[in-house]
C-alpha cells in the first residue's frame, strides 16, 4: 500500500449527521465524526430547537428545512472540532448545509433512507427535485445537493478507502439512538420512539 | 257622446296649468231645438296656501355640524420582523484515543486499502446466510450503572461489534457465535462483571476479545490477568489465537525478576497466578504496588473465601475495572458470591447480602448462559439417570457394610468426625460399583449391554469413574469394544496417542477415563455417548466431564448415562444435591440446571446416615468432599 493513500485513508473523517423530531415539534440534531472504520472520534448534539407559533406561520413549509439544515446542521458543523471531510445524512434538509461549507454533503436516497417510509409522497417529490447526482459509497446510495453535482465524484474519491460492503447508513442510526437517549435523559420525548 | 275624461298630472305641473273643465253637450247641437245651455264647472278643488309663517323654514336646508369622537382603538405597525432564533447550543463528547495496533497486512493492490476479513468457520447453518447483506448487529448497551449521559452515549455511539471485529486490524480467526458477541459487548461495557458462562461457551475468547476492544478504544491501557498456575499456558495459547498482536508478559522467575516485571512500564497485559500475586503484593509496599485499569480473575471461585489471603490481596489491587470469570460462581453456598461481589466492588466490605439481594445483584453484574439456551444449533444433550438394582451379592455386601459402618459410627459418640463418615461413604460407593468378593456388578452388566448396541452402530463412548482401579478392573469385560484407558497413571507422552487412536481406530469404541485426568481440556466431540459409572461429589465436575463430548463441533445428540444404584448412598446423595440445586437456581436463575457446583457439607454428610453432626462439626458448613479432581486425585479410596 502506498504511503500516500494510507495517509489519505487515515485522514479521512466521516461526519454522520441527522436530526430527530421531538414530540412537541422541536428538533435536536447530532453529528458524529468517525474514522474510516466508523469508530467514533467526536460527537456533538444540539439542545432542542423549537419554533414559536409566529415562526411556524411565517416560515410555512420552509420551517423544517430551515431548522434542520440552516440552524442545526450549520451549528453542528461550525462547532465540531474534528472537521469531517465528508458529511452524510439521512435528512434531505441537511443538503442545504452544503451551501455553507466546503466539504461534500450527501443524503441517503429514498430507498436507503431509514425515514423513507415516513416521508410523504410530496416530500419525496420535493426531495427528488432538490437533489443532484447519485453516488454509491460502500453499499449505500447517496445523492448530492442539486447545485453541487460534482460532489458525487469528490465523495467517491474520498471514500475509496472504505470497504465496498460497508453500511454507511449504520452510523446515522447510532446518532439517532444517541439523540433519543439524550432526550430520554433530559426528559424530552422523540416523536418516533 | 264623448266620455268624460279625467286626467291626473303631476301635482307640481297641475299647479301651473289650467285645470280642464268638464263639458256636457247634446248631439247635433247645431240643430234647432230647445236651446241647451252648457256650463263649465271646474272639478278641481281650490287649494290655497295658508300663510302660517313656517313655509320658509320648510324650504331651508338643516345646518349639520361635525366633531371628533375617541373610539378607543389604536392601530399600530411594526416596521420590521426579524426571526429571533437565537444561538443553537450544542453539547460535545470526545472519545479517548485508541491504542494503535499492528497495521493490516499489505495486499498487492494499486495503493488502495484492502479489507482483511476474518475467515469464517464453516458451519452448515451458515450457507443460507452467505448472500445476506444485512447481518445481525450487536450494539453495545450502556451498563445499568452508567448514570451520566456522556457515559451512556459513549457506548451507544460505538459501532456494532460485528463491524468492529471485522475491522482491518482486528483479525479474528473464527467468527464468534451470537452469544459470544453478546458476552463481548456486555463485558466491554461493564466495570464490574462476573462472566459465569457454562463451560465450553468460550469465556476465555469473550474475555480476550473484550479486553482487545477496550485496549483498542483506549478505555484501558494496563490489564492484569490472574489465573491458577496450570492455566497460564492455556491463556497464553488463547491470546495467541485470538489476539496475536497483544503483547503479554507473564510475571514469573525469581523475586528480582518479578519485581522488575511488575514495575515495567508500557506493558498492556500482565499475567500471573494467584500464588505469585499473593506473595508479591504482600511483600510490596503499598505505594510500590502496580495499578491497573482492569483486573481479571480467572477461576474466580479461588477468592470465594473472603477471609483468605488471596481474596484480600485481590481486593487490594488498585484498579478501575474488576472482572471475575468462573463457570461455578457458587460451589457450596450462595453466600460465596458475596465475596466475588466484594472483589467487584458492588457490595460494601463485609456485606452479607441475602438471597434476594444476591439475585438482584446477579441480574446486573452476572452474565451466565448455559449451552442448551444459547447453542441452538448444537445437538441436544440427553441425560438419563439409570437407577439400577444391585446384584444379590452386591446388595448383601452393601447392607452388611452399611449396617456395620453405622454401628461403628454410633459407637464413636462425640469422637465421630466427618472423615469417619466420609470413609464409610466411599466404601459403600465402591460396593455399588462392584462386589469386592465376587466381582459382580449391575452397572458393568448394564454397560456391556449398552456398549454392544453402541459398537454395533459404530458409535464411540467415554466413561468416567472416580477410581482408576475401577477402570482397570472393568477393562477385561469391555475387551470386545476395544477399550482404551486414559488416567493419571498413564505417562503424559502416551496420552495424546491414546486419544488419537480412540478417534481414528474404528475398533476402539470406548475410552475409560478418570474424572481428574479426563474432565478438563480435552476435545472429544466425536464421541456420542458418555457414561458416568459412579457419581462425583460435585455435579459441576461431572458436567466438565460430559462437556468433553458435548461441545462445539459435536454433530449428534450426546447421550449421557448416569448409573445410580437404587436404595444406596448414591441415591441419597443424588437427592440431596437435587434439593440444593433448586435453592441455588433462585440466585442464578432458571435453566441453570447443569452447572451449579455443589458439594455436601458436614451436616449433610452426617444426614446421609441419619446421624446428627456433633456440635461444632456440622454447623460450620465445612466442605468435606474431595477437592476438584486433579492429576493426582486417583484412587481416592
Amino acid at each position: 500500500m502506498a504511503s500516500g493513500s494510507k495517509d489519505r485513508a487515515d485522514s479521512l473523517r466521516l461526519g454522520f449527521l441527522t436530526a430527530v423530531e421531538l414530540h412537541d415539534g422541536g428538533f435536536v440534531g447530532g453529528l458524529l465524526v468517525t474514522d474510516r472504520f466508523g469508530r467514533p472520534l467526536e460527537f456533538q448534539c444540539t439542545t432542542p430547537v423549537r419554533a414559536n407559533r409566529t415562526q411556524e406561520l411565517l416560515y410555512g413549509p420552509t420551517l423544517v428545512p430551515f431548522i434542520v439544515g440552516e440552524l442545526i446542521g450549520k451549528a453542528l458543523s461550525d462547532r465540531i472540532s474534528i472537521k469531517p471531510t465528508l458529511l452524510l445524512s439521512d435528512r434531505p434538509e441537511m443538503l442545504t448545509l452544503r451551501e455553507h461549507i466546503d466539504a461534500p454533503v450527501l443524503c441517503l436516497t429514498g430507498s436507503d433512507r431509514a425515514s423513507a417510509s415516513a416521508a410523504s409522497a410530496e416530500d419525496e417529490e420535493n426531495f427528488s427535485s432538490a437533489v443532484g447526482s447519485k453516488v454509491t459509497l460502500g453499499r449505500v446510495e447517496f445523492q448530492t445537493h442539486a447545485e453541487f453535482p460534482e460532489d458525487a465524484a469528490a465523495a467517491q474519491q474520498l471514500a475509496r478507502p472504505i470497504d465496498s460492503k460497508a453500511d454507511l447508513s449504520e452510523p446515522i442510526e447510532r446518532v439517532s439512538e444517541a439523540l433519543k437517549e439524550t432526550m430520554a435523559t433530559v426528559g424530552g420525548k422523540p416523536k418516533v420512539a | 257622446m264623448r266620455n268624460a275624461e279625467f286626467e291626473m298630472g303631476n301635482p307640481e305641473a297641475d299647479s301651473q296649468t289650467e285645470i280642464p273643465h268638464a263639458e256636457f253637450r247634446t248631439p247635433n247641437s247645431d240643430a234647432p231645438g230647445p236651446a241647451i245651455v252648457t256650463q263649465t264647472i271646474s272639478l278641481t278643488p281650490r287649494v290655497d296656501i295658508h300663510a302660517s309663517g313656517a313655509n320658509v323654514a320648510l324650504n331651508r336646508w338643516p345646518n349639520i355640524e361635525c366633531s371628533e369622537i375617541d373610539a378607543g382603538i389604536r392601530v399600530g405597525t411594526v416596521p420590521a420582523w426579524k426571526p429571533g432564533w437565537g444561538r443553537v447550543r450544542t453539547v460535545m463528547l470526545t472519545f479517548p484515543e485508541a491504542i494503535q495496533f499492528l497495521p493490516p497486512k499489505e495486499e498487492p493492490a494499486e495503493g488502495e486499502l484492502q479489507t482483511v476479513r476474518p475467515p469464517k468457520p464453516k458451519r452448515d447453518s451458515e450457507d443460507g446466510d452467505a448472500g445476506s447483506e444485512k447481518k445481525k448487529r450487536t450494539r453495545l448497551k450502556p451498563p445499568s450503572d452508567a448514570l451520566s449521559l456522556e457515559d451512556r452515549l459513549f457506548y451507544i455511539l460505538q459501532p456494532p461489534l460485528e463491524t468492529t471485529l471485522a475491522g482491518q486490524e482486528l483479525i479474528m480467526p473464527f467468527e464468534p457465535f451470537p452469544h459470544q458477541y453478546e458476552g463481548i459487548g456486555w463485558l466491554f461495557s461493564q466495570k464490574h462483571a462476573l462472566l459465569a458462562d457454562e463451560m465450553g461457551l468460550g469465556k476465555t475468547m469473550q474475555t480476550i476479545t473484550a479486553v482487545r476492544l477496550l485496549l483498542r478504544s483506549g478505555q484501558v491501557r494496563r490489564v492484569l490477568f490472574v489465573c491458577p498456575k496450570p492455566l497460564i499456558p492455556n491463556w497464553q495459547r488463547e491470546f495467541r489465537t485470538w489476539a496475536e498482536e497483544l503483547p503479554i508478559v507473564t510475571v514469573e522467575g525469581n523475586t528480582d525478576r518479578r519485581r522488575m516485571i511488575w514495575s515495567m512500564p508500557g506493558v498492556p497485559i500482565l499475567m500471573t497466578n494467584y500464588e505469585v500475586l499473593s506473595r508479591d503484593f504482600s511483600e510490596m509496599h503499598e505505594d510500590d504496588r502496580p495499578k491497573f485499569d482492569l483486573v481479571v480473575l480467572d477461576e474466580a471461585q479461588r477468592i470465594k473465601n473472603r477471609d483468605s489471603k488471596t481474596a484480600e490481596v485481590a481486593r487490594d489491587i488498585t484498579r478501575k475495572r474488576s472482572w471475575a470469570l468462573t463457570g461455578t460462581p457458587i460451589e457450596n453456598r450462595p453466600e460465596e458470591m458475596a465475596s466475588l461481589f466484594e472483589f467487584m466492588e458492588v457490595v460494601p466490605p463485609r456485606a452479607t447480602p441475602d438471597l434476594k439481594q444476591l439475585s438482584r445483584l446477579a441480574d446486573v453484574y452476572v452474565l451466565r448462559r448455559v449451552k442448551e439456551l444459547v447453542m441452538k444449533d448444537m445437538p441436544p444433550r440427553l441425560d438419563r439417570d439409570e437407577f439400577l438394582e444391585m446384584t444379590p451379592a452386591q446388595n448383601s455386601a452393601y447392607r452388611i457394610a452399611e449396617k456395620e459402618g453405622v454401628v461403628q459410627l454410633n459407637e464413636m459418640g462425640d469422637q465421630i468426625s466427618v472423615a469417619n463418615v466420609f470413609e464409610l461413604v466411599l466404601r459403600l460407593k465402591q460396593i455399588t460399583n462392584f462386589d469386592p468378593l465376587t466381582g459382580e456388578s449391575a452397572k458393568l452388566d448394564r454397560l456391556v449391554a449398552d456398549m454392544e448396541e453402541i459398537a454395533s452402530s459404530g458409535g464411540k463412548a467415554i466413561l468416567f469413574s472416580q477410581w482408576t482401579k475401577v477402570l482397570d478392573w472393568m477393562k477385561p469385560a469391555l475387551e470386545p469394544f476395544g477399550p482404551l484407558i486414559y488416567h493419571g497413571g498413564v505417562p503424559t507422552k502416551k496420552r495424546e496417542p491414546i486419544l488419537k487412536q480412540f478417534k481414528e481406530d474404528p475398533t476402539k469404541h470406548i475410552l475409560l477415563m478418570s474424572y481428574g485426568t479426563g474432565a478438563v481440556g480435552l476435545n472429544l466431540q466425536f464421541a456420542g455417548y458418555v457414561f458416568l459409572f459412579d457419581r462425583w461429589w460435585n455435579p459441576a465436575v461431572e458436567d466438565q466431564a460430559i462437556n468433553r463430548a458435548h461441545r462445539i463441533g459435536q454433530k449428534d445428540t450426546v447421550i449421557v448415562t448416569r448409573f445410580i444404584s437404587k436404595d444406596t448412598i448414591e441415591e441419597r446423595i443424588d437427592a440431596v444435591l437435587r434439593h440444593k440445586r433448586e435453592i441455588f437456581e433462585s440466585v442464578l436463575g432458571p435453566g441453570d440446571k447443569t452447572n451449579v457446583s455443589l458439594s455436601l457439607d458436614a451436616a449433610e454428610i452426617f444426614g446421609l446416615f441419619d446421624l446428627k453432626a456433633p456440635a461444632g462439626k456440622g454447623s460450620r458448613m465445612k466442605k468435606v468432599a474431595p477437592k476438584i479432581p486433579s492429576e493426582s486425585d486417583q484412587d481416592a479410596a
